[in-house]
């Protein structure tokens, strides 16, 4: 088709430096199908039409051939019994136009060729025997064979004509000749000439109209999927925020556009926390390494005291004891985040560990003045990785002390219910605001947007908890209300023969 | 000179007053933006040092806030976020310098003698008449002889001079030259006055500082 190649151009002109096969772009990929099936429709409406026209026309002449043909039959029963003895001449032709026949014959243009017709009779050999006089010197051509009675176009001289051949019996049936008779058809060919030709004609112009006017159409029903692409392509990393605009009609289209936007949301949370995770770890592992810089820096600009230098040395060593903490959390939570780490699962009693950790936690209890208690079943066991267990337990119980009042309390509860094992572990600290509670598990992620060092947490803690409770199939949920404390409840799956 | 330092991380605060003072600086410390934003609008300081993560309010919130009250006070933030757009956030908040966490003490004193120096043309060099104070050697001379001077007498001197031909009332003088803790008792004023000048008298720069009577002192170029 001729507009393929313009298509091609289009195409490679907008898809341009993204992409480096030209293609064809969708609209007219649109059109190009589009056109292709109505082509073959077409295609099958026209020739069903031109052989149906045809039909219809031969049809015609077929009824009055047969009426020409009976009314020799007739003539010929009635009359005589030899079978060659007919009255071939033509009444009508014979009134109208009597001698002037081969006159008329030249002139083909004037002659009335609807009151003619033609009539041979043939052997069974193919021997003209008789033929009427209008046919001059043409015969019409004859084929041999056939018991039936045959219709055919053929031309008897320059003259197309619709003919039927009928096979003439004797009485024991056997074929002794064969009667023609032919009517010229020429209006009649002309016409399905005609036809042939505008539908011919017609064709490679309807079809090229309708790819125009399907690749337009295309086109404008695509305009805004171009420019949901010329608005998703300005979004860049550094304008996330942008959306592209939601068109008014709640059509694919605004689905399609909607979908990108959820996906821009989604990524530009990615971004979001990515950087915040950035910048959380870089504040918790510069600051330390400000504080014991400067101070070493300050401390050997000018000499002094011995007690003064013993005084920020020990500072000094603090300040490397939180790093050092920090470091191996980054480890704990580096270790179990490659995919390879998993959790040796084995029967467990998690009271003798909530116990052991509560033992480990008692110091920094004590010095807050926080009592831990515990309540729990005689003995229930469940299915978890017993060093993992540790971790997750210090941490909880670490974290309930730093976010908990001098005096206050923590209370750890083991249940049995149907099918787990519950663990809620409960204080009465200052609470997580509802808002952040979704963060929690992040790691780095801090209520306190300070990250002072006061509590002395990382925010690491719940990151580890959530990583090791995951890894063994425990389920964690966190609740909180601020100012009235925090709940972390732990649901194991009940050890079974496993 | 007279420092407020905003921030919460108690070992950095401590090494950043001890380290200023010792640069004969007069250092107020905030351990938290409401606190910090409340000494910065209340006194007369000659720069902030702000942390960006404090609690409270966060140091772009107080550098802003500073900046609506109309105070021009040069403000170095402490930051330990090094992303472009942080710092680019950082400046144009108000900040007029930034400095990354961990930094080298040297720098951070570099900065501020930079933001110091904005008020006077001449750099680093202050002069009246034959009088020349050095900041940065906390050498004083007058002509070619050097004046030994102590910590809190170069302060005094440095103060004069910086806003030499303007009258420094004695409240004004005690706002820059002592920090928060000192009671507002001015008379100590006159004691330095006295010691600086007959240091000046014996080095042969004397009659430099004129006394404003009920009002405070002033130094002349002549």
């Amino acid at each position: 088709m001729p507009g393929i190649k313009k298509n091609r151009g289009f195409g490679r002109k907008h898809a341009g430096s993204v992409q480096e096969k030209p293609s064809l772009s969708l609209r007219s990929r649109i059109a190009l199908y589009y056109t292709i099936a109505t082509a073959i429709l077409l295609a099958l409406v026209f020739t069903l039409v031109f052989f149906t026209v045809e039909r219809v026309v031969y049809s015609h002449f077929d009824d009055e051939l047969d009426r020409e043909v009976s009314e020799i039959l007739e003539k010929q029963s009635h009359g005589r019994s030899d079978v060659w003895n007919f009255d071939i001449s033509d009444d009508d032709s014979h009134s109208d136009e009597g001698g002037d026949h081969h006159h008329e014959r030249g002139d083909d243009e004037n002659r009335d060729e609807d009151d003619e017709e033609f009539v041979q009779l043939v052997s069974q050999t193919g021997k003209v025997i008789a033929r009427s006089a209008n046919l001059a010197g043409d015969t019409l051509t004859f084929q041999p064979g056939g018991q039936q009675k045959r219709f055919r176009s053929s031309t008897a001289g320059r003259l197309d004509v619709r003919q039927v051949q009928v096979p003439l019996a004797d009485s024991k049936g056997k074929i002794e000749g064969y009667l023609l008779a032919a009517v010229p058809v020429r209006d009649a060919v002309t016409i399905l000439g005609d036809l042939k030709q505008v539908l011919l004609l017609s064709y490679p112009a309807i079809i090229l109209t309708l790819f125009i006017l399907t690749r337009v159409i295309a086109g404008r029903s695509i305009r805004p999927v171009e420019e949901v692409i010329a608005s998703a392509e300005k979004i860049t990393r550094e304008n996330l925020e942008r959306r592209i605009p939601l068109p008014r009609n709640q059509d694919e289209l605004y689905r399609l556009s909607a979908t990108i936007n959820a996906l821009l949301e989604r990524l530009q949370d990615a971004f979001q926390r990515e950087k915040q995770f950035t910048s959380d770890a870089s504040h918790e592992l510069k600051t330390p390494l400000a504080s014991l810089k400067g101070t070493l820096e300050v401390l050997v600009r000018k000499p002094r005291e011995r007690e003064h230098y013993e005084e920020r040395i020990r500072f000094c060593l603090k300040e490397l004891d939180r790093m050092s903490r920090l470091i191996d959390q980054l480890l704990v939570l580096a270790r179990y985040e490659s995919n390879g780490i998993k959790a040796h699962m084995e029967s467990v009693d998690p009271g003798c560990h909530i116990s052991e950790a509560i033992g480990r936690m008692h110091p920094h209890a004590l010095q807050k003045n926080i009592p831990i208690s515990f309540t729990g079943p005689e003995s229930c066991m469940v299915s978890a990785d017993p060093a993992m267990l540790d971790m997750i337990f210090e941490n909880i119980l670490s974290n309930a002390i730093k976010y908990s009042p001098s005096g206050s309390t923590v209370s750890v509860t083991l249940s049995n219910s149907t099918g787990s094992v519950l663990c809620s572990i409960v204080d009465n600290g200052i609470g997580i605001p509802e808002e952040k509670l979704s963060r929690v598990f992040e790691r780095f992620y801090r209520v306190d947007e300070s990250r002072s060092s006061g509590t002395g947490g990382f925010g690491l803690g719940l990151a580890i908890v959530k990583k090791l409770a995951d890894l063994q199939q425990i389920a964690v949920t966190i609740t909180s209300r601020t100012g009235t404390g925090t709940t972390i409840e732990l649901r194991f799956s009940r050890h079974e023969k496993f | 000179m007279r420092i407020l330092v905003i921030e919460d991380e108690p070992g950095i605060a401590r090494f950043l007053k001890d380290g200023l003072e010792e640069e004969y600086f007069a250092v107020d410390l905030a351990f938290d933006g409401k606190s910090g934003l409340d000494m910065a609008l209340l006194n007369e300081y000659d720069l902030l040092i702000v942390d960006w993560m404090i609690p409270g309010i966060s140091g772009i919130e107080v550098c802003r806030q500073v900046r609506k009250a109309g105070i021009d006070v040069p403000l170095i933030f402490l930051t330990a976020k090094d992303a472009l757009e942080d710092i680019v956030f950082g400046l144009d908040a108000g900040a007029s310098d930034y400095i990354r966490k961990p930094f080298a003490f040297e720098e951070l004193l570099a900065r501020i003698r930079v933001q110091l120096r904005r008020n006077s043309p001449a750099g680093d060099q202050l002069t009246a008449g034959r009088l020349s104070v050095n900041p940065v050697t906390h050498q004083v001379f007058c002509g070619t002889g050097e004046i030994m001077l102590t910590p809190k007498e170069f302060s005094l001197l440095e103060y004069l001079v910086r806003n030499k031909e303007k009258v420094c009332t004695r409240s004004r003088i005690i706002e820059h030259v002592w920090d928060i803790h000192f009671d507002s008792d001015t008379s100590v004023i006159d004691v330095y006055i006295n010691f600086l000048r007959k240091k000046l008298d014996h080095a042969g720069c004397g009659n430099i500082i004129q006394t404003i009577r009920g009002v405070g002192y002033i130094i002349r170029e002549s």
